[in-house]
């Protein structure tokens, strides 16, 4: 699948200092400054923190907050571009070492699309990891240097054991859609160490130990249903492993580091030609000609992504989804390393239900892929009873919008979740911090 | 500008409207054959009923300064139920008096859509049928002998017994997931096999009590179930296949888990397969599904959900026993690292 790339300069770029959830870099560069393409412009020495690059040659305009597509604002640095192409020399490494992998993924600035930076994924602080896993099922095909799908699979196989090398683990697994019939095509039979492998189908309790017996192969390819959602890691652990994480855990507590396509490619790119993360595919959706994939420059603004497809006259602008997405206030905002896709709604398909009362329909119930029931929890966190929710393993919820999306009172089930969430995050302590990707209250009111 | 608001963005296009209004429309070819079968005074009831219901709804949300929800059908379709569970003979009033309880009682003193414990239609008919016993009792109660009676029953009592086939519309709703399934297929189970699973009940203690070794003949009193009991004839009539498909399966008077739905029917079954045994199927539907609503919502409580991946009650003695064999004794290629 080709994914078109972007062909016009845009008339400023925007890259934030933090396209992560971690500490904020500091700018490299000053107000005046001349950067070339994959210059290191911000970093930081903190751990949990991922250097950023310019993806542009030009001259810094300034260095000031910008709107970010989680909803605040983030200080970044604004450059316009010049039609320059001139990159700073990239070096492929040579064989790296396990540190020096981790090394290069921190200072190439490779960040998962769900917000963590790779290395603390990989190598997090006091914790082993064992297994290595790709969440393919997104079908976010990635641009580059490939001709066709085998090569793309092979690709994904060798940034498989990249990744596996700076984790230290001794197994792996690329995960793909059961649906997704193009991977499916592409991985079938590929190559590993001179063996053929078979996309194994995780079904029931049948899950990757399985497959890892039965193909004899510490690297394997395995397709299930995909999940969405907001929240999915420790939903998608179980699923895929049969560990189960504890509510208030990550994967990596279980051994397990799971990785996008993108952070993926990132790395491939970064070890065999030296090239920092300053691009990324993005999946387009709406009116008018949008290309479904788009090769696009980090820190791009959307409006030049919009402007390139025509949609013509655009009510609502959503980052990463139209499940769990944010809605855009202003088409500023800029591509970050953490968003996959943009789509536009048309002003007259705006959604615009009020909440009715719920008449205990069970669709909710029928939908939510980890057991709950939304209605309940949703009528239970609005009156604020969120120990009722807690004993009720709110905490699971994977935040899919399923519930809502089905709901024929249209009752704001979600959101509900979410609030109750975050209550309860805020009342045990001991629960980790969360990064909430919705808008902060009074912050970006009337722009 | 652009508009911001909480996800998902995107929803499906289905709402209470088009719930309430499937079932109405659902209803339409029972409401038919009714009047098919007799004549005008059952498009009277019909009408009365329907128009009291959607006016009285109107007239209480006025009063009370609550938002008018006429619209969504809600009054209409339960002004449509209560006339199809009214025989033709009974005086225009009565309709009208029991759409207004319906709705009135059953419904907004209780809160409205959504909150009410009992299914009003149920809670208006009891009254109706408790106060004014004589023109509520039917003329008839229905008795299936004929396949051709399952298109027009003649017999019918009420008017949702003229036609047991033209009921086949809530069929047509689960079928599009309008309503659920679990509700109705546990319903009918019960309904239509209780009397065989007494009959193979009997038979085993039967057999125990003559002293019989033989297992063959323990096993060969499964084929009870195959033969065709003649309660059937009884059981299978318009107002027990409206119990399954549109009362039984009402949103907030049955459990909204998966598992507590399962067994809603199952109890609503029983219950109604115990009066018909021994009353008639016509009142026994009614008064079982009422009953049912009682313990619905403890059947909810009982059957919250755990957390996901958590062992089930078959999982967990099994894994204990696997616990405990000595790996020796297992066949399972243990590969080393």
């Amino acid at each position: 699948m080709e994914s078109k790339r972007l062909d016009k300069i845009p008339e400023k770029i925007v890259i934030p200092l933090r396209q992560h959830n971690g500490f904020v870099c500091e700018a490299l560069v000053a107000k005046g400054d001349e950067v070339l393409i994959g210059q290191k412009i911000g970093d930081s020495s903190e751990y949990n923190s991922s250097a950023v690059h310019s993806s542009v040659c030009g001259e810094v305009l300034a260095i000031e907050e910008a709107a970010h597509p989680d909803g605040n604002k983030v200080l970044s640095i604004i450059i316009q571009p010049s039609d320059s192409e001139e990159t700073v020399p990239f070096t492929p490494a040579k064989n790296p070492s396990k540190d020096a992998l981790i090394e290069l993924v921190k200072e190439s600035g490779i960040v998962e699309h769900y917000g963590s930076p790779t290395h603390t994924v990989l190598k997090p602080r006091d914790k082993k990891i064992d297994m290595v896993l790709i969440n393919a099922t997104a079908s976010e095909w990635i641009g580059g240097k490939y001709t066709n799908a085998k090569e793309y699979a092979s690709q994904m196989i060798d940034a498989l054991k990249l990744l596996m090398k700076a984790a230290g683990a001794s197994k792996g697994a690329i995960i793909i859609g059961k649906d997704d019939s193009e991977s499916i095509e592409a991985f079938e039979g590929v190559e590993v160490d001179g063996k053929k492998l078979l996309v194994a189908p995780l079904v029931g309790k049948r899950r990757l130990d399985h497959y890892f017996k039965d193909q004899e192969s510490n690297i394997l390819v395995a397709s299930q249903k995909r999940i969405y959602g907001k929240n999915i890691l420790n939903f998608f652990t179980y699923n895929v492993t049969g560990r189960k994480v504890a509510i208030d855990q990550n994967p990596t507590d279980v051994g397990v580091a799971i990785c996008g396509v993108k952070s993926a490619k990132a790395l491939y790119d970064a070890v065999y030609e030296g090239k920092p993360y300053y691009e990324t595919v993005i999946t387009l959706e709406g009116p008018g000609n949008c290309p479904e994939y788009m090769l696009v420059k980090l820190g791009t603004p959307f409006k030049d992504i919009i402007e390139s497809c025509n949609p013509g006259e655009v009510g609502k602008i959503i980052a990463n989804g139209v499940r769990t997405g944010v809605a855009q206030y202003t088409d500023e905002v800029p591509v970050t390393k953490g968003t996959t896709k943009i789509s536009l709604q048309k002003p007259e398909d705006v959604l615009r239900d009020e909440a009715e009362a719920c008449v205990h329909c069970a669709r909710c119930v029928d939908v939510c892929p980890v057991d709950l029931i939304p209605s309940r929890l949703a009528v239970m966190a609005d009156q604020g009873r969120f120990d009722e929710c807690r004993q009720f393993h709110i905490q699971n919820c994977i935040e899919c919008g399923r519930c809502a999306g089905a709901c024929p009172s249209k009752i704001y089930i979600l959101q509900l979740i979410r609030y109750a969430k975050n209550a309860i995050g805020m009342a045990y302590e001991d629960l980790p911090a969360k990064e909430s990707s919705n808008l902060k209250l009074g912050c970006c009111g009337g722009e | 500008m652009y508009t911001i608001s909480a996800p998902p963005h995107k929803k499906s296009k289905f709402n209470i409207k088009s719930l309430n209004w499937s079932k109405i429309f659902a209803l339409v070819p029972v409401a038919l054959a009714a009047i098919y079968l007799f004549g005008v005074p059952a498009l009277g009831i019909i009408l009365a009923s329907m128009i009291t219901a959607v006016v009285t709804e109107f007239g209480i949300q006025t009063i009370f300064k609550q938002k008018v929800t006429v619209k969504d059908g809600h009054a209409a379709l339960m002004g449509l139920m209560l006339a199809l569970l009214i025989p033709p003979e009974a005086p225009i009033w009565l309709p009208v008096f029991g759409a207004f309880f319906a709705i009135a009682i059953g419904k907004h003193i209780f809160g409205g859509s959504g909150s009410y414990v009992f299914h009003p239609v149920l809670v208006s008919w009891v009254f109706i049928r408790s106060a004014w016993a004589g023109p509520m009792t039917p003329l008839s109660t229905p008795h299936i002998t004929m396949l051709s009676e399952l298109i027009i029953e003649n017999g019918a009592g009420l008017l949702v017994g003229a036609s047991p086939l033209a009921l086949i519309g809530g069929v047509y709703l689960i079928y599009k997931r309008y309503v659920d399934w679990r509700i109705p297929v546990t319903f009918f189970l019960a309904v239509f096999l209780f009397h065989q699973v007494i009959a193979f009940v009997s038979e085993i203690v039967h057999l125990v009590q003559e002293g019989v070794l033989n297992p063959l003949l323990y096993l060969a009193s499964m084929f009870i179930f195959l033969e065709v009991p003649g309660d059937i004839s009884y059981a299978a009539i318009g107002v027990v296949f409206f119990g399954i498909l549109f009362l039984a399966t009402d949103g907030p008077t049955s459990p909204v888990t998966k598992k507590g739905r399962l067994i809603y029917g199952l109890i609503c079954g029983l219950l109604v397969s115990i009066y018909g045994l021994f009353g008639n199927y016509v009142d026994g539907t009614l008064y079982g599904i009422l009953l049912g609503n009682c313990v619905a919502s403890y059947i909810e409580i009982k059957t919250m959900p755990a957390s996901f991946g958590q062992e089930c009650w078959l999982e967990k003695p099994y894994n204990r026993i696997v616990g405990i064999i000595p790996s020796a004794f297992k066949f399972e290629v243990v590969t080393d690292e």
